[in-house]
Protein backbone atom coordinates (compact mmCIF):
# COMPACT_ATOMS: atom_id res chain seq x y z
CA UNK A 1 0.00 0.00 0.00
CA UNK A 2 1.11 3.72 -0.82
CA UNK A 3 2.48 5.41 2.28
CA UNK A 4 1.70 8.37 4.44
CA UNK A 5 -2.28 8.83 5.59
CA UNK A 6 -5.48 9.49 3.44
CA UNK A 7 -4.60 8.07 0.30
CA UNK A 8 -7.31 7.17 -1.05
CA UNK A 9 -8.82 5.16 -4.26
CA UNK A 10 -12.42 4.42 -5.63
CA UNK A 11 -13.46 1.97 -8.14
CA UNK A 12 -16.49 1.04 -9.94
CA UNK A 13 -17.27 -0.79 -12.89
CA UNK A 14 -16.16 1.13 -16.00
CA UNK A 15 -19.34 1.01 -18.00
CA UNK A 16 -22.20 1.42 -15.72
CA UNK A 17 -25.86 0.59 -16.77
CA UNK A 18 -28.75 3.38 -15.90
CA UNK A 19 -30.29 1.68 -12.56
CA UNK A 20 -28.16 -1.14 -12.42
CA UNK A 21 -26.76 -1.80 -8.65
CA UNK A 22 -23.17 -1.60 -8.79
CA UNK A 23 -20.56 -2.35 -6.24
CA UNK A 24 -18.47 0.82 -5.38
CA UNK A 25 -14.33 -0.33 -3.49
CA UNK A 26 -12.87 2.16 -2.02
CA UNK A 27 -9.59 1.98 -0.10
CA UNK A 28 -7.39 4.46 2.35
CA UNK A 29 -4.25 4.26 3.79
CA UNK A 30 -4.52 4.76 7.90
CA UNK A 31 -3.18 2.96 10.73
CA UNK A 32 -6.20 2.11 12.57
CA UNK A 33 -3.64 1.93 15.67
CA UNK A 34 -5.63 0.16 18.44
CA UNK A 35 -3.77 1.61 21.35
CA UNK A 36 -3.06 -1.54 22.73
CA UNK A 37 0.36 -1.83 20.51
CA UNK A 38 3.41 -0.97 21.96
CA UNK A 39 6.59 0.81 19.86
CA UNK A 40 9.22 -1.83 19.80
CA UNK A 41 12.19 0.73 20.61
CA UNK A 42 10.73 3.13 23.06
CA UNK A 43 8.36 0.37 24.88
CA UNK A 44 6.12 3.24 24.95
CA UNK A 45 2.56 2.53 24.29
CA UNK A 46 0.90 3.88 20.71
CA UNK A 47 -1.85 5.99 21.05
CA UNK A 48 -4.79 4.31 19.66
CA UNK A 49 -5.14 6.54 16.09
CA UNK A 50 -8.68 5.07 14.06
CA UNK A 51 -11.01 6.27 11.51
CA UNK A 52 -13.89 6.26 13.17
CA UNK A 53 -16.99 7.58 10.70
CA UNK A 54 -17.31 6.93 6.88
CA UNK A 55 -20.33 9.03 4.61
CA UNK A 56 -20.89 8.14 1.65
CA UNK A 57 -22.96 10.89 -0.41
CA UNK A 58 -24.90 10.35 -3.10
CA UNK A 59 -25.47 13.42 -5.18
CA UNK A 60 -27.11 15.45 -2.44
CA UNK A 61 -28.06 12.64 -0.20
CA UNK A 62 -26.23 11.16 2.23
CA UNK A 63 -26.69 7.64 1.28
CA UNK A 64 -24.33 5.50 4.11
CA UNK A 65 -23.17 6.34 7.16
CA UNK A 66 -21.01 3.87 8.39
CA UNK A 67 -19.28 3.75 12.12
CA UNK A 68 -16.19 1.84 12.35
CA UNK A 69 -14.01 0.68 15.25
CA UNK A 70 -10.10 0.26 16.43
CA UNK A 71 -10.91 -3.72 15.11
CA UNK A 72 -10.82 -2.35 11.59
CA UNK A 73 -7.43 -3.37 10.14
CA UNK A 74 -5.84 -0.85 9.36
CA UNK A 75 -5.85 0.49 5.37
CA UNK A 76 -9.53 0.19 5.37
CA UNK A 77 -10.81 -1.80 2.24
CA UNK A 78 -14.46 -1.47 1.78
CA UNK A 79 -17.01 -2.53 -0.64
CA UNK A 80 -20.83 -1.79 -0.95
CA UNK A 81 -23.45 -1.42 -3.22
CA UNK A 82 -25.04 1.34 -5.28
CA UNK A 83 -27.90 1.73 -7.58
CA UNK A 84 -26.86 4.37 -10.14
CA UNK A 85 -30.21 5.74 -11.09
CA UNK A 86 -28.75 9.16 -11.89
CA UNK A 87 -25.48 11.13 -13.39
CA UNK A 88 -23.96 12.11 -9.88
CA UNK A 89 -21.14 12.66 -8.10
CA UNK A 90 -20.12 10.32 -5.34
CA UNK A 91 -18.57 11.70 -2.81
CA UNK A 92 -16.89 9.38 0.25
CA UNK A 93 -15.78 11.13 3.20
CA UNK A 94 -13.76 9.31 6.72
CA UNK A 95 -12.86 10.99 9.79
CA UNK A 96 -10.60 10.07 12.09
CA UNK A 97 -10.61 10.49 15.99
CA UNK A 98 -7.79 13.46 15.26
CA UNK A 99 -9.55 15.28 13.76
CA UNK A 100 -8.24 14.36 10.32
CA UNK A 101 -11.18 14.34 7.30
CA UNK A 102 -10.37 13.03 4.14
CA UNK A 103 -12.75 12.56 0.93
CA UNK A 104 -12.65 12.00 -2.50
CA UNK A 105 -15.34 12.35 -5.18
CA UNK A 106 -15.97 10.26 -8.62
CA UNK A 107 -18.21 11.42 -11.14
CA UNK A 108 -21.14 8.34 -11.76
CA UNK A 109 -22.26 8.10 -15.03
CA UNK A 110 -25.15 5.59 -16.43
CA UNK A 111 -25.63 4.93 -19.60
CA UNK B 1 45.79 -36.34 23.36
CA UNK B 2 46.42 -33.60 26.53
CA UNK B 3 45.21 -34.62 29.71
CA UNK B 4 43.65 -31.09 29.57
CA UNK B 5 41.31 -31.78 26.77
CA UNK B 6 40.21 -34.61 28.02
CA UNK B 7 36.67 -34.39 28.59
CA UNK B 8 34.60 -37.46 30.11
CA UNK B 9 30.71 -38.37 28.61
CA UNK B 10 29.36 -37.88 32.06
CA UNK B 11 31.19 -34.41 32.19
CA UNK B 12 29.86 -33.68 28.58
CA UNK B 13 26.07 -34.71 29.24
CA UNK B 14 26.15 -32.25 32.81
CA UNK B 15 27.09 -29.64 30.51
CA UNK B 16 24.59 -30.24 28.09
CA UNK B 17 22.07 -30.55 30.39
CA UNK B 18 22.91 -27.36 32.12
CA UNK B 19 23.22 -25.67 28.91
CA UNK B 20 19.72 -26.91 28.59
CA UNK B 21 18.20 -26.35 31.38
CA UNK B 22 19.73 -22.54 31.19
CA UNK B 23 18.17 -21.47 28.05
CA UNK B 24 14.97 -23.73 29.06
CA UNK B 25 14.66 -21.89 32.63
CA UNK B 26 15.00 -18.81 31.00
CA UNK B 27 12.40 -19.05 28.30
CA UNK B 28 10.31 -20.50 30.21
CA UNK B 29 10.81 -17.82 33.35
CA UNK B 30 10.12 -15.36 30.33
CA UNK B 31 6.30 -16.43 29.14
CA UNK B 32 5.62 -16.46 32.73
CA UNK B 33 6.37 -13.30 33.78
CA UNK B 34 5.55 -11.82 30.39
CA UNK B 35 1.73 -12.01 30.21
CA UNK B 36 1.46 -11.17 33.98
CA UNK B 37 3.22 -8.37 33.97
CA UNK B 38 1.83 -7.47 30.60
CA UNK B 39 -1.71 -8.73 31.42
CA UNK B 40 -1.45 -5.99 34.56
CA UNK B 41 -0.72 -2.91 32.73
CA UNK B 42 -1.92 -3.91 29.38
CA UNK B 43 -5.65 -5.65 29.42
CA UNK B 44 -8.25 -3.25 28.76
CA UNK B 45 -11.87 -3.24 29.93
CA UNK B 46 -13.28 -6.49 28.50
CA UNK B 47 -17.17 -6.37 27.09
CA UNK B 48 -18.81 -9.58 26.65
CA UNK B 49 -20.79 -10.09 23.65
CA UNK B 50 -23.87 -10.67 25.47
CA UNK B 51 -24.01 -7.63 27.48
CA UNK B 52 -22.93 -5.91 24.19
CA UNK B 53 -25.82 -7.33 22.23
CA UNK B 54 -28.10 -6.62 25.37
CA UNK B 55 -27.26 -2.67 25.37
CA UNK B 56 -27.40 -2.51 21.85
CA UNK B 57 -30.56 -4.05 20.93
CA UNK B 58 -32.26 -5.14 24.66
CA UNK B 59 -34.68 -8.32 24.49
CA UNK B 60 -35.86 -7.75 20.86
CA UNK B 61 -35.38 -10.91 19.48
CA UNK B 62 -32.98 -11.76 17.08
CA UNK B 63 -34.02 -14.24 14.11
CA UNK B 64 -30.92 -16.52 12.91
CA UNK B 65 -32.53 -15.87 8.62
CA UNK B 66 -32.01 -13.72 6.18
CA UNK B 67 -28.43 -12.85 6.48
CA UNK B 68 -25.28 -14.53 5.15
CA UNK B 69 -21.66 -14.35 6.04
CA UNK B 70 -18.34 -14.50 4.75
CA UNK B 71 -15.55 -15.24 6.24
CA UNK B 72 -12.01 -16.94 5.98
CA UNK B 73 -12.52 -20.27 7.84
CA UNK B 74 -9.13 -20.62 8.82
CA UNK B 75 -6.89 -16.75 8.85
CA UNK B 76 -3.27 -16.77 9.00
CA UNK B 77 -3.62 -13.18 9.77
CA UNK B 78 -5.71 -12.03 12.79
CA UNK B 79 -5.27 -8.51 11.60
CA UNK B 80 -6.75 -8.70 8.29
CA UNK B 81 -10.06 -11.19 7.94
CA UNK B 82 -12.43 -10.12 5.54
CA UNK B 83 -15.65 -10.23 6.10
CA UNK B 84 -18.41 -9.77 3.99
CA UNK B 85 -22.51 -9.35 5.15
CA UNK B 86 -24.84 -10.18 2.75
CA UNK B 87 -28.42 -9.84 2.85
CA UNK B 88 -31.00 -10.68 0.76
CA UNK B 89 -33.65 -8.72 2.46
CA UNK B 90 -35.33 -6.40 -0.30
CA UNK B 91 -34.22 -2.56 -0.51
CA UNK B 92 -37.21 -0.75 -1.26
CA UNK B 93 -38.89 2.59 -0.26
CA UNK B 94 -40.48 1.44 2.63
CA UNK B 95 -38.96 -1.98 3.57
CA UNK B 96 -35.16 -1.66 3.93
CA UNK B 97 -32.23 -2.83 5.76
CA UNK B 98 -31.53 -0.24 8.34
CA UNK B 99 -28.67 -0.92 9.70
CA UNK B 100 -25.54 -3.62 9.58
CA UNK B 101 -23.92 -4.45 12.58
CA UNK B 102 -20.48 -6.53 12.75
CA UNK B 103 -19.20 -8.06 16.25
CA UNK B 104 -16.49 -10.23 16.61
CA UNK B 105 -17.16 -12.12 19.87
CA UNK B 106 -13.52 -12.61 21.75
CA UNK B 107 -12.10 -9.24 20.96
CA UNK B 108 -11.98 -6.84 23.97
CA UNK B 109 -14.87 -4.76 21.97
CA UNK B 110 -16.66 -6.86 20.44
CA UNK B 111 -18.43 -4.50 18.59
CA UNK B 112 -16.42 -4.12 15.18
CA UNK B 113 -18.29 -1.84 12.57
CA UNK B 114 -22.27 -0.80 11.66
CA UNK B 115 -23.17 0.48 8.63
CA UNK B 116 -26.15 2.39 8.30
CA UNK B 117 -28.04 1.77 4.56
CA UNK B 118 -30.48 3.05 2.60
CA UNK B 119 -32.87 1.96 -0.53
CA UNK B 120 -30.00 4.14 -2.21
CA UNK B 121 -28.16 1.28 -2.28
CA UNK B 122 -29.78 -1.13 -3.76
CA UNK B 123 -28.28 -4.14 -1.92
CA UNK B 124 -27.55 -4.73 1.51
CA UNK B 125 -23.91 -5.73 1.06
CA UNK B 126 -21.30 -4.95 2.92
CA UNK B 127 -17.82 -6.04 2.75
CA UNK B 128 -14.33 -5.36 4.98
CA UNK B 129 -11.14 -6.40 6.64
CA UNK B 130 -11.63 -6.85 10.20
CA UNK B 131 -9.18 -7.34 13.21
CA UNK B 132 -9.28 -10.69 15.28
CA UNK B 133 -7.85 -11.04 18.68
CA UNK B 134 -8.08 -14.58 18.10
CA UNK B 135 -9.48 -17.61 17.45
CA UNK B 136 -13.43 -16.59 17.57
CA UNK B 137 -17.03 -16.51 16.27
CA UNK B 138 -18.11 -13.11 14.07
CA UNK B 139 -21.06 -12.26 14.04
CA UNK B 140 -23.44 -10.10 11.80
CA UNK B 141 -26.50 -8.40 13.07
CA UNK B 142 -28.80 -6.70 10.05
CA UNK B 143 -31.88 -4.48 11.28
CA UNK B 144 -34.66 -3.69 8.54
CA UNK B 145 -36.71 -0.42 8.73
CA UNK B 146 -39.54 -2.38 10.23
CA UNK B 147 -37.72 -2.91 13.17
CA UNK B 148 -36.79 -6.69 12.94
CA UNK B 149 -33.18 -8.14 13.54
CA UNK B 150 -31.40 -10.86 11.51
CA UNK B 151 -28.51 -12.54 12.46
CA UNK B 152 -25.66 -15.14 11.41
CA UNK B 153 -22.40 -16.38 12.97
CA UNK B 154 -19.59 -17.76 11.81
CA UNK B 155 -16.51 -19.47 13.63
CA UNK B 156 -13.18 -18.18 12.30
CA UNK B 157 -9.58 -19.90 13.32
CA UNK B 158 -7.20 -17.83 13.69
CA UNK B 159 -4.11 -19.72 13.72
CA UNK B 160 -0.20 -18.55 13.88
CA UNK B 161 2.76 -19.70 11.89
CA UNK B 162 1.61 -22.78 9.49
CA UNK B 163 3.20 -22.60 6.26
CA UNK B 164 2.19 -19.26 5.06
CA UNK B 165 5.40 -17.40 4.90
CA UNK C 1 42.64 -24.44 31.48
CA UNK C 2 42.40 -25.70 28.46
CA UNK C 3 40.02 -27.99 30.07
CA UNK C 4 37.91 -24.71 31.12
CA UNK C 5 38.02 -23.42 27.73
CA UNK C 6 37.05 -26.74 26.13
CA UNK C 7 34.44 -27.19 28.22
CA UNK C 8 32.93 -23.31 27.31
CA UNK C 9 33.59 -24.20 23.61
CA UNK C 10 30.72 -26.87 24.17
CA UNK C 11 28.77 -25.44 25.61
CA UNK C 12 28.58 -22.64 22.89
CA UNK C 13 28.47 -25.29 20.33
CA UNK C 14 25.06 -27.42 22.23
CA UNK C 15 23.88 -23.90 22.39
CA UNK C 16 24.55 -22.66 19.00
CA UNK C 17 24.27 -25.59 17.20
CA UNK C 18 20.48 -25.22 16.15
CA UNK C 19 21.34 -21.65 14.54
CA UNK C 20 24.42 -22.81 13.16
CA UNK C 21 22.44 -25.53 11.00
CA UNK C 22 20.88 -23.43 9.01
CA UNK C 23 23.28 -23.89 5.77
CA UNK C 24 22.46 -22.79 2.25
CA UNK C 25 23.59 -26.48 0.15
CA UNK C 26 22.44 -25.95 -3.55
CA UNK C 27 23.99 -26.12 -6.88
CA UNK C 28 23.20 -25.65 -10.37
CA UNK C 29 23.56 -28.52 -12.79
CA UNK C 30 21.49 -31.37 -14.51
CA UNK C 31 18.35 -33.13 -13.07
CA UNK C 32 18.99 -36.53 -14.39
CA UNK C 33 20.63 -37.49 -10.69
CA UNK C 34 16.91 -36.07 -9.25
CA UNK C 35 14.72 -38.96 -7.60
CA UNK C 36 11.52 -37.41 -8.35
CA UNK C 37 7.96 -38.05 -6.28
CA UNK C 38 5.17 -39.28 -7.34
CA UNK C 39 2.31 -36.59 -7.73
CA UNK C 40 0.41 -36.91 -4.10
CA UNK C 41 -2.78 -35.37 -5.72
CA UNK C 42 -4.29 -34.00 -9.23
CA UNK C 43 -4.90 -30.53 -8.84
CA UNK C 44 -9.12 -31.65 -9.39
CA UNK C 45 -8.52 -33.44 -6.50
CA UNK C 46 -7.14 -30.74 -4.47
CA UNK C 47 -10.12 -28.27 -5.35
CA UNK C 48 -12.19 -30.44 -3.85
CA UNK C 49 -9.91 -31.62 -0.56
CA UNK C 50 -10.31 -27.54 -0.62
CA UNK C 51 -13.85 -26.77 -0.54
CA UNK C 52 -14.23 -29.41 2.16
CA UNK C 53 -11.34 -28.08 4.05
CA UNK C 54 -11.72 -24.15 3.89
CA UNK C 55 -14.82 -23.98 1.89
CA UNK C 56 -15.76 -21.49 -0.81
CA UNK C 57 -14.41 -18.46 1.26
CA UNK C 58 -11.69 -16.96 -0.33
CA UNK C 59 -13.10 -17.16 -4.41
CA UNK C 60 -16.38 -15.75 -2.52
CA UNK C 61 -14.13 -12.91 -0.59
CA UNK C 62 -12.45 -12.47 -4.04
CA UNK C 63 -15.27 -11.90 -6.23
CA UNK C 64 -16.53 -8.74 -3.57
CA UNK C 65 -13.28 -7.14 -3.95
CA UNK C 66 -9.64 -7.60 -4.21
CA UNK C 67 -7.54 -4.77 -2.88
CA UNK C 68 -5.21 -5.68 -5.77
CA UNK C 69 -7.35 -4.24 -8.23
CA UNK C 70 -6.65 -0.48 -7.07
CA UNK C 71 -2.75 -1.05 -7.50
CA UNK C 72 -3.65 -2.13 -10.76
CA UNK C 73 -4.98 0.91 -11.83
CA UNK C 74 -1.49 3.12 -10.05
CA UNK C 75 0.04 0.48 -12.12
CA UNK C 76 -1.76 1.89 -15.29
CA UNK C 77 -0.67 5.46 -14.41
CA UNK C 78 3.12 4.73 -13.64
CA UNK C 79 3.26 2.73 -17.08
CA UNK C 80 1.95 6.56 -18.54
CA UNK C 81 4.52 8.37 -16.55
CA UNK C 82 7.12 9.93 -18.25
CA UNK C 83 10.33 9.41 -16.31
CA UNK C 84 14.49 8.89 -16.66
CA UNK C 85 17.12 11.53 -18.66
CA UNK C 86 15.02 10.25 -22.14
CA UNK C 87 12.20 11.40 -21.89
CA UNK C 88 10.05 8.70 -22.45
CA UNK C 89 8.08 6.70 -20.75
CA UNK C 90 6.45 2.98 -20.99
CA UNK C 91 3.20 3.76 -23.33
CA UNK C 92 6.06 5.57 -25.90
CA UNK C 93 7.30 2.24 -27.14
CA UNK C 94 4.82 -0.34 -26.18
CA UNK C 95 1.39 2.16 -26.90
CA UNK C 96 -0.71 3.71 -25.14
CA UNK C 97 -3.09 0.94 -23.93
CA UNK C 98 -0.50 -1.68 -23.75
CA UNK C 99 -1.86 -3.24 -26.80
CA UNK C 100 1.76 -3.90 -27.89
CA UNK C 101 2.30 -5.76 -24.65
CA UNK C 102 -0.87 -7.69 -24.80
CA UNK C 103 0.01 -11.54 -25.18
CA UNK C 104 3.87 -10.85 -24.20
CA UNK C 105 3.42 -11.58 -20.13
CA UNK C 106 2.24 -15.36 -20.88
CA UNK C 107 5.38 -16.08 -22.40
CA UNK C 108 7.41 -15.22 -19.26
CA UNK C 109 9.75 -16.01 -17.63
CA UNK C 110 11.59 -16.81 -20.92
CA UNK C 111 15.31 -17.20 -22.00
CA UNK C 112 16.91 -13.97 -23.26
CA UNK C 113 20.16 -14.10 -24.56
CA UNK C 114 20.94 -10.45 -23.34
CA UNK C 115 21.46 -11.36 -20.16
CA UNK C 116 22.10 -15.28 -20.18
CA UNK C 117 19.88 -16.41 -18.09
CA UNK C 118 15.65 -16.42 -17.69
CA UNK C 119 14.08 -13.31 -17.82
CA UNK C 120 11.40 -12.47 -15.43
CA UNK C 121 8.01 -9.57 -16.10
CA UNK C 122 9.98 -7.40 -12.88
CA UNK C 123 13.32 -8.03 -14.29
CA UNK C 124 12.32 -6.91 -17.85
CA UNK C 125 10.61 -3.82 -16.22
CA UNK C 126 13.98 -2.66 -14.61
CA UNK C 127 15.96 -3.28 -18.09
CA UNK C 128 13.49 -1.51 -19.89
CA UNK C 129 13.76 1.58 -17.34
CA UNK C 130 17.35 1.33 -17.21
CA UNK C 131 18.25 0.81 -20.57
CA UNK C 132 15.29 2.50 -23.02
CA UNK C 133 14.17 4.98 -20.24
CA UNK C 134 17.18 6.19 -18.61
CA UNK C 135 15.31 5.79 -15.64
CA UNK C 136 16.70 4.33 -11.95
CA UNK C 137 15.48 1.38 -11.60
CA UNK C 138 12.56 0.35 -8.96
CA UNK C 139 13.43 -1.60 -6.30
CA UNK C 140 12.23 -5.46 -5.98
CA UNK C 141 8.62 -6.08 -4.12
CA UNK C 142 8.12 -1.69 -4.07
CA UNK C 143 4.65 -1.06 -4.79
CA UNK C 144 5.75 0.83 -7.89
CA UNK C 145 7.34 -1.99 -9.02
CA UNK C 146 4.67 -4.60 -7.80
CA UNK C 147 1.79 -2.34 -9.52
CA UNK C 148 3.97 -2.44 -12.54
CA UNK C 149 4.00 -5.90 -13.01
CA UNK C 150 0.86 -6.20 -12.37
CA UNK C 151 -0.67 -4.00 -15.07
CA UNK C 152 1.49 -5.42 -17.81
CA UNK C 153 0.41 -8.88 -16.79
CA UNK C 154 -2.92 -7.94 -16.47
CA UNK C 155 -2.81 -6.78 -20.48
CA UNK C 156 -2.48 -10.88 -21.39
CA UNK C 157 -5.93 -11.62 -18.88
CA UNK C 158 -7.28 -14.62 -19.91
CA UNK C 159 -4.71 -16.17 -21.74
CA UNK C 160 -3.20 -19.24 -21.62
CA UNK C 161 0.16 -19.56 -20.17
CA UNK C 162 2.89 -20.87 -22.74
CA UNK C 163 6.09 -20.56 -21.59
CA UNK C 164 8.69 -22.29 -23.71
CA UNK C 165 11.64 -24.44 -21.98
CA UNK C 166 13.24 -25.59 -25.92
CA UNK C 167 16.70 -24.62 -27.06
CA UNK C 168 19.00 -22.83 -24.71
CA UNK C 169 15.97 -22.59 -21.67
CA UNK C 170 16.06 -26.12 -21.21
CA UNK C 171 19.29 -25.94 -19.14
CA UNK C 172 17.79 -23.03 -16.87
CA UNK C 173 14.83 -25.18 -16.34
CA UNK C 174 16.88 -28.00 -15.00
CA UNK C 175 18.46 -26.06 -12.53
CA UNK C 176 15.31 -25.12 -11.11
CA UNK C 177 13.71 -28.26 -11.09
CA UNK C 178 17.01 -29.15 -9.19
CA UNK C 179 16.48 -26.38 -7.05
CA UNK C 180 13.45 -27.36 -6.55
CA UNK C 181 14.36 -30.85 -5.65
CA UNK C 182 17.10 -29.48 -3.29
CA UNK C 183 16.52 -30.46 0.46
CA UNK C 184 17.89 -27.44 2.49
CA UNK C 185 17.51 -25.55 5.33
CA UNK C 186 17.17 -27.09 9.49
CA UNK C 187 14.21 -28.97 8.78
CA UNK C 188 16.24 -30.32 5.39
CA UNK C 189 13.21 -30.14 3.16
CA UNK C 190 13.01 -29.43 -0.40
CA UNK C 191 10.00 -28.18 -2.27
CA UNK C 192 8.71 -31.40 -3.71
CA UNK C 193 7.95 -33.22 -0.40
CA UNK C 194 5.18 -30.58 -0.04
CA UNK C 195 3.76 -29.51 -3.35
CA UNK C 196 4.48 -33.15 -5.34
CA UNK C 197 4.64 -35.92 -2.79
CA UNK C 198 2.02 -35.08 0.08
CA UNK C 199 0.15 -32.68 -1.82
CA UNK C 200 -3.57 -32.48 -0.42
CA UNK C 201 -1.98 -33.71 2.81
CA UNK C 202 -2.34 -31.59 6.01
CA UNK C 203 0.18 -30.17 7.78
CA UNK C 204 -1.94 -28.25 11.20
CA UNK C 205 -4.11 -26.27 9.69
CA UNK C 206 -2.77 -26.23 6.39
CA UNK C 207 -3.48 -28.22 3.34
CA UNK C 208 -0.93 -28.55 0.85
CA UNK C 209 -1.45 -27.26 -2.74
CA UNK C 210 0.19 -29.59 -5.92
CA UNK C 211 1.83 -26.93 -7.77
CA UNK C 212 0.18 -26.92 -10.94
CA UNK C 213 -1.76 -24.07 -10.40
CA UNK C 214 1.42 -22.02 -8.77
CA UNK C 215 2.43 -19.99 -11.49
CA UNK C 216 -0.81 -18.46 -12.85
CA UNK C 217 -2.00 -15.60 -10.48
CA UNK C 218 1.14 -13.64 -9.39
CA UNK C 219 1.14 -10.90 -7.97
CA UNK C 220 -1.22 -11.93 -5.55
CA UNK C 221 -3.71 -10.18 -2.59
CA UNK C 222 -2.63 -12.02 0.21
CA UNK C 223 -4.50 -12.55 3.53
CA UNK C 224 -1.74 -13.61 5.71
CA UNK C 225 0.67 -10.71 4.72
CA UNK C 226 -2.48 -8.08 4.21
CA UNK C 227 -0.59 -7.30 0.98
CA UNK C 228 0.11 -7.44 -2.42
CA UNK C 229 3.54 -9.80 -3.15
CA UNK C 230 5.04 -11.44 -5.95
CA UNK C 231 5.81 -14.70 -6.22
CA UNK C 232 9.04 -14.59 -5.11
CA UNK C 233 8.41 -13.37 -1.92
CA UNK C 234 5.95 -16.17 -1.39
CA UNK C 235 9.65 -18.45 -2.48
CA UNK C 236 11.40 -16.42 0.39
CA UNK C 237 8.22 -16.61 3.10
CA UNK C 238 8.49 -21.00 2.41
CA UNK C 239 12.19 -20.60 2.43
CA UNK C 240 12.08 -19.17 5.89
CA UNK C 241 9.57 -21.90 6.96
CA UNK C 242 12.32 -24.49 5.66
CA UNK C 243 14.48 -22.44 8.04
CA UNK C 244 17.07 -22.07 5.02
CA UNK C 245 18.50 -18.52 4.17
CA UNK C 246 16.19 -17.17 1.48
CA UNK C 247 17.88 -15.55 -1.63
CA UNK C 248 17.40 -12.46 -2.39
CA UNK C 249 14.72 -10.76 -5.30
CA UNK C 250 15.68 -11.65 -8.93
CA UNK C 251 18.50 -13.90 -8.19
CA UNK C 252 19.50 -16.57 -10.44
CA UNK C 253 17.94 -19.55 -8.76
CA UNK C 254 14.48 -17.71 -7.99
CA UNK C 255 14.39 -16.89 -11.48
CA UNK C 256 14.95 -20.36 -12.98
CA UNK C 257 12.25 -21.51 -9.92
CA UNK C 258 9.79 -19.44 -11.44
CA UNK C 259 10.28 -20.76 -14.71
CA UNK C 260 10.52 -24.45 -13.67
CA UNK C 261 6.94 -23.82 -11.17
CA UNK C 262 5.51 -21.44 -14.35
CA UNK C 263 6.17 -24.43 -16.69
CA UNK C 264 3.63 -26.52 -14.61
CA UNK C 265 1.35 -23.97 -15.04
CA UNK C 266 1.16 -24.38 -18.49
CA UNK C 267 -1.93 -24.14 -20.72
CA UNK C 268 -4.33 -22.23 -17.80
CA UNK C 269 -5.47 -19.22 -18.24
CA UNK C 270 -3.42 -16.24 -16.29
CA UNK C 271 -5.15 -14.57 -14.13
CA UNK C 272 -4.29 -11.48 -12.48
CA UNK C 273 -4.51 -10.51 -9.52
CA UNK C 274 -5.10 -13.58 -7.58
CA UNK C 275 -6.46 -13.15 -4.19
CA UNK C 276 -5.22 -16.31 -1.86
CA UNK C 277 -5.17 -17.18 1.82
Amino acid sequence: MPKGIGKIKIRVPRKIKKGAVIPVKALITHPMETGFRKDKKTKKRIPAYYINDVNVYYGNDLITHMEWTIAVSANPFMTFYLKADKAAPLKIVWKDIKGGEYEKTIQINPQ
Amino acid sequence: MKEGSKISRREFMMMAGLACTAVLSASSLGSVLKPSIAEAAEKPDVEHINDVLKNMFGSRKIEMAHVKLKTPIIAENGAVVPVTVISDLPMEKDNYVKKIYIFVDENYHPFTASAELSPANGKATLALRIKMRKTSNVRAVVETSTGKLYSAIKAVKVTIGGCGG
Amino acid sequence: MYKNLFKIAVCLAVILSPLMAVHDVWAGGDSASIQEYEQGCTYEEYEKTYLEFYGNSTNEMAEEGNPAELMLDDGKDLYNTVDGSKGKSCASCHGENGEKLVGVAVKYPKYDPAIKGINTVALQINRCRENQMGAKPLKYESYDQLALTLYVKSLSNGMKINVSIDGPARKFYEKGKKFYYTRMGQWNFNCAICHVKYSCKRVRTNLLSPNRRHGDHWPSYRLKWGKTGSMQRRFRGCMKNMRAKPLPYQSEEYRNLELYLTYQSNGLPLEVPGMRM
